[in-house]
């Protein structure tokens, strides 16, 4: 069944990981993507072609940076000019800078803000508008699991992680009423780039404290993300659901 | 999205439990449906979804806590060889009383119907489910566990009570292959509803980020979500279906 048919998604983050896992989710689903990434690469280029052609949906590439405030509000007119309807919004590009507390530089706090917070709210801000013509629509945000339970060596990137999770709330109270549902998801241990970086025995840790005792497909970060955008969830919203494979 | 999976649910003659049996259906499910009692109109229902979607749906009969006709219950769906690859515990009784009002019998039916009932069927059907090493084990709780509502204290704790109890089967039997979730939902509309203060409910509504009360097809979604394997790597978690309460 085609959970998204007609549906029109923006998708942050695509070029890899959860964020290329829920695009491929989302064109099964009949969703049209306006796909961003920072840059462009051949192989993205390639599987937006890809799917596009089996799938049988529109995929909009569009490039820009994160690091950069005046590239988004570029990005965002070129969205708009566009005129298509926004259904979806999916706020997955995200960067981390791990280390401890007592090491941890302003400059690495900065940076993981820039893009995880300042940037993120400034480019919902700008889809917000376009989806508040509907009077419809659902935004989903990517915290993590450790905003909420706290993890050594993680400090910058949970703090700006559970910002996301205050904003969810905070993004819920103000648009449900209008029409727009806000929710997040906090994905656990995710077999990405982002975790490969991981020592091997801090990933088997990991993996032993979650109840179902693997690691997380980025697939299955997508699928409970396409529960949020799609109808399944019509009552849902100011929530964090955890994707986790259960821990603590 | 269930297309091929068996499902047991519970309390499907009314409110949630019915637009569950809609929402399974439409969705591919063959259902083994729960009622209470056995009526014409229940069966009437039964027959029409299953023609309609093309999908078998068994009728079980049993009282919550006659626990003889639940294991016969349970062995005719042993019997049938039929493997079950969801359990929604939906079924249950409200009841609104004030803390100093709520006596000891009122405590003790709470517990018995909403708590200790579905711990016992869990615990026949999760062994039916470990044997296959797979399974969804969806429990409906309520907000009122979580938020303290006046009137609740019952309710409530019947309703905390399941959903620590779903934490801990996620915790055992998680190895064995077996997901298991909590759906909290908030004011829904249902006969239940109607037992509530119409000034609470209006409240409830007017307060809600949604500004209104959920529809039972609503909850039955988010169910259809965590029987699915769209939620293969979430357990241990209660999702609150409450249109924004705060």
């Amino acid at each position: 069944m085609m959970l998204l048919g007609g549906k029109t998604a923006v998708i942050t983050g695509c070029l890899q990981g959860i964020g290329r896992a829920t695009m491929g989710v989302f064109a099964k689903n009949g969703a049209n993507i306006i796909a961003c990434s920072q840059h462009e690469t051949e192989e993205f280029s390639a599987c937006v072609k890809e799917l596009s052609g089996g799938q049988r949906v529109e995929i909009t590439p569009i490039y820009f940076d994160f690091m950069d405030d005046e590239s988004i509000k570029q990005a965002a007119r070129t969205i708009q000019k566009l005129n298509r309807k926004i259904d979806i919004l999916v706020n997955i590009a995200g960067i981390t800078r791990d280390a401890l507390f007592q090491m941890a530089t302003t400059e690495q706090m900065k940076t993981v803000f820039q893009v995880n917070y300042f940037s993120q709210m400034l480019f919902s801000q700008y889809i917000t508008k376009l989806m508040l013509r509907n009077g419809a629509g659902s935004i989903i945000n990517i915290s993590s699991i450790s905003a909420i339970d706290g993890n050594p060596g993680q400090l910058v990137y949970a703090s700006s992680k559970a910002a996301i999770i205050s904003a969810t709330k905070t993004m819920s109270a103000e648009l449900a009423p209008r029409g727009i549902r806000v929710n997040a998801v906090a994905p656990g241990v995710i077999d990405t780039a982002m975790t490969a970086i991981v020592p091997k025995e801090a990933m088997d840790r990991q993996m032993h404290k979650s109840n179902i005792k693997r690691i997380g497909k980025p697939e299955e970060v997508a699928n409970v993300i396409l529960y949020l955008a799609s109808d399944l969830s019509s009552f849902v919203t100011g929530q964090t659901i955890r994707v986790d494979g259960g821990i603590g | 999205m269930l297309k091929g999976k068996n499902v047991i649910i519970t309390g499907t003659n009314r409110g949630i439990g019915k637009a569950m049996l809609e929402e399974f259906a439409r969705n591919g499910a063959n259902i083994w449906a729960h009622a209470r009692v056995e009526t014409p109109e229940f069966l009437a229902v039964v027959n029409a979804l299953a023609e309609k979607h093309e999908v078998k749906i068994w009728p079980i009969f049993f009282e919550l806590t006659d626990y003889e006709a639940m294991k016969t219950a349970v062995k005719s769906i042993m019997d049938s060889k039929i493997p079950v690859d969801a359990l929604i515990n939906n079924a249950g009784i409200t009841y609104n009383a004030l803390f100093q009002m709520s006596t000891v019998e009122h405590l003790r039916n709470q517990l018995e119907v909403n708590f200790i009932s579905v711990y016992i069927f869990t615990q026949y059907i999760s062994k039916l489910m470990v044997r296959r090493k797979k399974g969804s084990i969806v429990n409906i709780a309520s907000t009122a566990a979580f938020d303290g509502n006046s009137g609740k204290s019952v309710y409530g704790a019947a309703k905390a009570a399941v959903a620590a109890m779903t934490d801990s089967i996620a915790a055992e039997l998680g190895e064995s292959g077996i997901r298991a979730n909590c759906i909290a939902p908030g004011i829904t509309e249902t006969d239940m509803l109607a037992s509530m203060p119409e000034a609470v409910v209006a409240e409830a509504k007017a307060t809600a980020d949604m500004r209104r009360g959920g529809k039972p097809s609503e909850i039955a979604t988010t169910a259809v979500f965590l029987a699915s394997d769209l939620s293969s790597y979430v357990t241990g978690q209660t999702i609150r279906v409450d249109g924004g309460i705060r």
